[in-house]
């Protein structure tokens, strides 16, 4: 007959058990959704306004202290450049860009500015595992090199391709991404350097909720000049900066096929099942066990003990 | 070893020696040879002088790598954030990994203990393949030394990583105690012996718990990428079922990989039960990846239906899509419903292998070659490649260590022959 | 000719205009000459031709609104503004904030924000007038047309002097 008691294997079993609940009940909170802050700031970015004069990757750079530049701010070069085929992108040395894109059928070419969009629900912090970033009340997605890791999960997800990492540092290498100047900034309530550097008010700066009611009379109030889509309203959740433009915002290097919630939306499915594996589990399989073991011998464990017994 | 035998050398292999004398720790390390013998037959071995080949290029890259920093031997791409460290290193040693949980439950859950000469073996492949999925993490994070944070420091709890994190280290301690059950054994520790073997159940429990999620959860870390995965290889709905099903064959698959090297390189180490029994285990473990074959092919399938995909076959994704579901999952599928129907056990172990070849290809094409589909092809820097395939020898190195020692392949004589 | 466009206009993320057109409010009586120069930082001042301009348009509502006695001509504005009322104020800075994104005035709309809630800062209003139609008669539109850059804006812009060394000897990739 078996030596392990009923007690005994209910004990293993739970503390087996036990000693996983810990994590994943956390794992729960993942649930609810976030529309972001009422108060959040954002910036309206009017593509038709852009001329392509990178000032405004100047005042990031000074902002943001960020090291020497390749080549001159007003070095107009580098809207040829390519890497892997693909236009430039933000990096760990430059937290935005200007590139120019040539959308079919228009005279003039169509600048645009990329830096992070600091989304409502950011797909950046819900895929962290030390919660290193957060958005703040003001609207920034700032992060938090302190308890980053470095698995670059963030990047994986950023959706517009955003977050840079220091590939090159040995002891500390983070995580480098546009945080809207929180820190210099936006936490007084000022615009960031960008926004305040450029010439011709590309980006207004100011409560989302406004902004977006301005980005609708802009579209309305000027017939044609405009297409009738504002990307960052609804796209992956809301973005705090958002665009209008007068060409396709494809043509202009934007994802439209993004989806409309947030990314984490995805990713609940999977969490719903946790708590279930978690606790069905446990019960179902020792259930199994029981049935499968009726009436026959619990095996070599038992053997040996049975035989150590005899000694 | 086989011109050893031809000595009449035999290794260790029981508590007691013949003369009834306890072995000394040294006398165990050395397989109950001498020194002498000991270190010739290391050197006869073809392949000790290939993984030291492979150890004198590699070591040196990977100390490179932690003086230098990851850009010094990656691309430091930010589009391509995981390269091979994790695409290869994470996402195909865990599913390839999924034996011990597999076994586990057989044995000890359904009692099925006629597998259980295979048992030792996939719980030991279950625990090395995850020990060293986390030696590649640990090369490929930034900042290694702070891998506890996310247990200790920090917590994320929203973030599936935080979840794969957690259950991996758990279910890590897991394996470390179902296959310490040998390592008291050879080292003589009986009371740690039974004291783990009262908890069998409990921890074959919790093994199978955390593997259903982590095995899904490193599916679900792609659900953040959706426009990045090519859709053919993602479904929000269905992406932690493909992994979590698909590491059921592979887990198995591997068993049967590794189970026919040993047979063929280490003979000598196997005992008569494990030999006799592996022809009979290798087709029941055949049958049980052809199920779990079965069940992803159609779960696969169903998720192209399900998100209506059908157009992107047609395409030159759809036709990689294609050969990797019709050449490496269901070619393997008929090859080893024949080979079981037919009894065939060269045939199982060549479906085996092919099951094995489909689970690295899904991983590898999910991680990296259709991750950015619409941005370019990152081919990973040649350093990434030494590193990867230097810890794969550590690996491989490891493993026949520990095969070669601890009573995995065979049973030590002292308490089966009482 | 459409790549003068290209070369930019602009900007200087410090210099705020200031003065300018203060000019009364007969409507032949203007400046030929305006110094636009309060704070310029990263660019020299701008000696802007007035009298130039004013023989090169139509009328004084091509950069003027309606603050010069014509009618405004957006039908928006003409809601209300819809006399041919010559305004107290003309110069840009009358109505064009330096700094229209102060907590102050985010938190306190001003009188008729409700219509002038999109209404660019000074900069940009001059910017925006200028370069935009610059850019439909082929006037100048890079930076350094209008205005040459400073030692600041040299720095500021790592360009001349204080270009990067190594875009001496690599360029990008």
């Amino acid at each position: 007959m078996s030596k392990i008691t009923r007690r005994k294997f209910l004990a293993g079993s739970a503390a087996g058990g036990a000693a996983m609940m810990l994590a994943p009940s956390k794992n729960a909170l993942a649930a609810g959704s976030f529309e972001g802050f009422p108060d959040g700031m954002g910036v309206l970015v009017d593509l038709t306004r852009c001329v392509g004069c990178r000032t405004c990757e100047a005042a990031c750079n000074t902002e943001q202290k960020l090291p020497e530049p390749a080549k001159p701010f007003d070095d107009y070069s580098v809207f040829d450049e390519l890497h892997h085929g693909q236009k430039r992108r933000p990096t760990d040395k430059a937290y935005t860009v200007v590139n120019r894109y040539e959308p079919e059928g228009a005279d003039e070419p169509l600048y645009r500015k990329i830096q992070c969009n600091h989304c409502n629900e950011p797909a950046c912090l819900t895929s962290c595992f030390v919660n290193a970033y957060t958005k703040t009340p003001e609207g920034a997605v700032i992060y938090n090199a302190k308890v980053c890791v470095g698995c670059r999960n963030c990047m994986i997800a950023c959706p517009f391709h955003i977050p840079g990492y220091t590939y090159n540092s040995v002891l500390n290498p983070v995580i480098k991404k546009c945080i809207f100047c929180y820190d210099t900034r936006l936490k007084e309530g000022k615009p960031p350097a960008c926004v305040e550097s450029c010439p011709q008010q590309v980006m207004t700066f100011g409560k989302r909720k406004d902004l977006m009611k301005i980005a609708n009379d802009r579209i309305k109030k000027n017939p044609g000049q405009y297409v009738n889509h504002i990307y960052g309203e609804k796209e992956v959740g809301g973005t705090g900066w958002f665009y209008i433009s007068n060409a396709p915002f494809e043509q202009a290097g934007f994802d439209i096929d993004l989806p409309k919630k947030p990314i984490i939306d995805n990713v609940k499915d999977f969490l719903a099942i946790v708590p279930m594996v978690l606790t069905i589990w446990p019960a179902l399989f020792t259930g199994f066990h029981l049935l499968a073991t009726k009436g026959k011998s619990h095996g070599h464990g038992d053997d040996h003990s049975a035989e150590q017994e005899d000694h | 070893m086989k011109k050893l035998a031809t000595y009449g050398i035999k290794p260790h292999d029981a508590a007691m020696k013949a003369d009834g004398k306890q072995w000394s720790l040294m006398e165990k390390l050395l397989l109950g040879l001498t020194l002498d013998q000991y270190i010739g037959q290391v050197i006869r071995n073809k392949f000790n002088w290939l993984l030291a080949f492979i150890f004198a290029i590699g070591i040196p890259v990977i100390i490179y790598r932690f003086i230098f920093s990851l850009g010094s031997v990656t691309h430091a791409s930010y589009d391509y954030p995981w390269g091979l460290f994790l695409g290869f290193g994470l996402f195909c040693m865990v599913p390839l990994s999924a034996s011990g949980f597999m076994l586990g439950t057989t044995v000890e859950i359904f009692g099925r203990h006629d597998f259980e000469p295979i048992e030792r073996l996939a719980l030991l492949n279950g625990l090395l393949g995850y020990f060293f999925a986390v030696v590649y993490l640990l090369v490929d994070l930034g900042q290694p030394w702070r891998l506890s944070y996310p247990m200790v420091y920090s917590f994320g709890p929203a973030a599936v990583l935080f979840l794969v994190g957690w259950h991996v280290a758990t279910y890590l301690s897991v394996q470390v105690a179902e296959v310490s059950t040998a390592f008291f054994e050879w080292i003589g520790f009986q009371r740690g012996y039974d004291f783990i073997r009262k908890g069998t159940v409990g921890l074959t429990v919790s093994g199978i718990i955390l593997s259903t999620l982590h095995q899904g959860a490193l599916g679900a870390l792609f659900l953040y990428a959706p426009g990045k995965v090519h859709p053919l290889w993602y479904s929000s709905a269905f992406q932690w079922l493909h992994f979590f099903t698909s590491s059921i064959p592979a887990g198995l698959s591997m068993v049967i990989c590794v189970s026919t090297i040993v047979v063929y390189t280490m003979k000598w180490r196997c005992d008569e039960r494990f030999i006799n029994s592996l022809d009979r285990i290798t087709i029941s473990l055949a049958k049980g990846a052809a199920m779990g074959l079965s069940t992803y092919l159609i779960i696969k399938l169903i998720a192209v239906a399900h998100d209506n995909e059908w157009a992107y076959l047609a395409t030159g994704w759809g036709q990689w899509w294609l050969l990797e579901i019709v050449g490496f999952v269901f070619i393997p599928l008929l090859i080893l419903s024949y080979a079981i129907r037919n009894k065939l056990v060269g045939l199982c172990r060549v479906g085996a292998f092919m099951t094995v070849a489909g689970i690295l290809l899904n991983r590898l094409n999910t991680a990296l070659i259709t991750f950015n589909w619409k941005l370019y092809q990152e081919i990973p820097h040649q350093w990434e490649i030494i590193i990867s395939i230097t810890i794969f020898a550590i690996y491989i190195a490891t493993y026949r260590f520990i095969l070669n020692r601890l009573p995995i392949l065979y049973q030590f004589k002292s308490q089966s022959d009482k | 000719m459409v790549n003068v466009g290209k070369r930019l206009i602009t900007g200087l993320g410090v210099l705020v205009l200031t003065s300018l057109f203060t000019v009364g409010c007969f409507a032949m009586d203007y400046p030929d000459e305006v110094e636009i120069d309060s704070l310029a930082n990263l660019y020299e001042a701008v000696v802007f031709d007035h009298a130039m301009h004013v023989d090169a348009t139509d009328s004084c509502a091509d950069c003027h609104h309606h603050t010069t006695g014509t009618p405004s001509s957006s039908e928006y504005c003409a809601k209300c503004h819809d006399g041919a009322v010559e305004m107290d104020v003309v110069s840009c800075q009358d109505c064009h904030s330096g700094d229209p994104v102060s907590a102050e005035n985010l938190h306190n709309p001003q009188p008729g924000y409700f219509y002038h809630n999109d209404k660019p800062n000074l900069k940009a209003a001059y910017h925006l007038n200028c370069v935009g139609c610059h850019q439909e008669v082929d006037g100048p539109t890079g930076c350094e047309d209008c205005h040459a850059k400073t030692e600041a804006g040299e720095k500021y812009y790592r360009s001349g002097e204080f270009a990067p060394e190594a875009a001496a000897h690599s360029s990008g990739h």
